[in-house]
């Protein structure tokens, strides 16, 4: 089958785009220097096209009861350290898996109305979701339709989301106004009356969330399929007045590594979906001990059994490339890798990782890059344990971390990104 | 992406099916990896070379150039020894990028067979190859 085409495909090509088939689009990998588009994400802000990943709608009286079964995240207890129920203009993260507690795929639920919720998964998944959460529906009080291929969709991330994106709507003050991390406002389609509440200065309807795939501050940004070269087209001409650069796959792979986010079907998958550096994406209660709520594959993670996975960081920028082993100091075989990148933006000094957007960076602070990913292993670790990653050419040393990239900026309030100084 | 059109394919060296090329510099002959070997990796990020007096055959995997995604081999268009690396990739390995042909020459190698570089691609042929591929 030939590979899909976000309706963004034509712009690509005209841009030089380096293109690579990811989830069944033809999408691109860069455009001129996957490095720079990396650190434009830290230091200025980055366009990516996201039209790939899925939508699927969830609808009516039994949406709720539907979701709270199948999605990891307690839907009652999600938002905020007090755990308040989740509301219309929030969202949240989770995934859905299947009896045996493995991963069918990761998603962000937004919740557009009482009744009424948006499901973003990855590319190429939206008929398995949907498919999925038909099959799960008890009664008929809740419609499920895959939007795959009609939603438009783009991100804008960094220190300088927020500022661009204040010269693309209207009325943005009102739109900034009251929207902390995972918090969305507006919509596109025929959604009354949310669509309409973020709109382009040319009139275009848009669902601006504060949510991403870099650990940066910024957006995701949700319109018709339509409508999304045109507002593609804005905020890259009103980016480029403020250093934004459109970036491709690679920078988004080795921004998400650094940030320790998951990619679905790589570092969670077929396997039993805990001991993950994700605990936030199960309903735990406030004490570990037990789920608050009972839903699909749950069971089979009460006990939960291996593997562990854990964040890494190596001592240069050197990687080793899937499949590749994960051994201890005394070469016994732990586990194996599952993804290992460059995170060209941050390095080592005086024995702690520093990144270029770091407030506290030394003045001749230069980032040499550093490999990070995630390993999957057969027993716990202590953090900071030293491992040895093996593929077929090399070995590198690695530590088992927390965190990788320091510093990171996808939490701050819009307030105080809007008039970032520039150094 | 460079189209074909785009691509800086010099005159004065000889090419291989892996994208390494060769230049006959006097008694050795100097070899890098192509405009479009480096257009298609992308950002090179670390190279790795052998030391001086390693011994190759002609196809030997003989180093690596490291992208900010993927790890690529580097093989020998021509067997022998290597005389000279490039110390500079060290510091700088954007310039396999920016000069693949001049300042991001990789080895220097002395040549156990020199026909063998007779029976590498011209220009020609080599372009050839890229539009069939």
């Amino acid at each position: 089958m030939a590979p899909l085409q976000t309706p963004l495909y034509a712009w690509h090509t005209a841009h030089g785009a380096r293109l690579a088939v990811f989830g069944g689009y033809d999408m691109p990998l860069w455009y001129g220097s996957a490095k720079d588009e990396h650190l434009a994400v830290l230091t200025h802000a980055g366009l990516f096209d996201t039209s790939h990943m899925a939508v699927v709608m969830v609808d009516g009286p039994e949406a709720f009861d539907l979701l709270q079964f199948c999605f990891t995240t307690d839907l009652a207890a999600c938002l905020g350290p007090r755990k308040a129920p989740l509301k219309p203009g929030r969202a949240v993260y989770g995934a859905f898996l299947t009896e045996a507690g493995h991963v069918l795929d990761d998603a962000i639920v937004f919740m557009l109305g009482g009744t009424s919720f948006m499901v973003v998964v990855n590319a190429g998944m939206g008929p398995a979701v949907a498919r999925h959460l038909t099959d799960c529906r008890r009664g008929g009080q809740a419609e499920v339709r895959d939007l795959s291929g009609q939603v438009g969709k783009m991100d804008v991330q960094g220190p300088l989301a927020a500022t661009i994106m204040g010269e693309v709507l209207r009325e943005p003050e009102a739109v900034f106004e009251g929207m902390p991390y995972f918090a969305f406002k507006g919509g596109f389609g025929e959604r009354p009356p949310a669509v309409g509440a973020v709109v382009t200065r040319d009139g275009v309807p848009l669902l601006l969330s504060r949510t991403g795939y870099t650990g940066e501050f910024g957006f995701e940004i949700f319109t018709a399929a339509d409508a999304i070269a045109g507002v593609w087209e804005t905020i890259v001409a009103t980016g480029q007045r403020y250093g934004a650069i459109p970036c491709g796959l690679a920078a988004r792979d080795s921004l998400r590594a650094g940030a320790v986010l998951p990619l679905s079907h790589q570092d969670i998958g077929a396997w039993p979906f805990c001991h993950h550096p994700w605990p936030f994406a199960l309903p735990y209660m406030p004490d570990k001990s037990q789920f608050s709520k009972p839903f699909l594959g749950g069971a089979a993670l009460e006990p939960c059994q291996a593997p562990f996975t854990y964040p890494f960081v190596g001592q240069d920028l050197r990687k080793v490339s899937p499949p590749a082993e994960v051994l201890d100091q005394d070469e016994r075989v732990l586990g194996q890798v599952l993804t290992c990148v460059t995170d060209m933006a941050i390095g080592w000094h005086a024995n702690r990782v520093v990144s270029v957007a770091s407030p506290d960076r030394p003045p001749d602070f230069r980032a040499g890059g550093l490999s990070c990913g995630f390993v999957k292993v057969a027993d716990p670790l202590p953090w900071n344990t030293t491992l040895i990653l093996k593929d077929k050419r090399r070995q590198i040393a690695v530590r088992v971390v927390k965190d990788i990239r320091p510093d990171r900026t996808a939490r701050r309030p819009i307030q105080t990104m809007l008039q970032p100084k520039e150094e | 992406m460079k189209e074909l059109s785009e691509l800086n394919l010099p005159e004065d060296v000889r090419y291989t099916k892996d994208h390494e090329w060769a230049r006959r510099k006097g008694e050795t002959f100097q070899i890098g990896i192509t405009d479009f070997a480096q257009d298609q990796l992308g950002d090179i990020v670390f190279v790795e070379l052998p030391e001086p007096g390693d011994v190759f055959q002609n196809g030997d995997e003989f180093g690596t150039v490291e992208s900010v995604k993927a790890v690529s081999e580097l093989f020998m268009p021509l067997g022998g020894e290597v005389a000279t690396v490039n110390a500079a990739l060290e510091d700088s390995p954007e310039l396999v990028n920016n000069a693949p042909y001049t300042e991001g020459w990789m080895l220097e190698i002395a040549a156990s067979d020199p026909s063998e570089f007779d029976q590498m691609m011209d220009r020609e042929a080599y372009l050839e190859m890229l539009k069939g591929s």
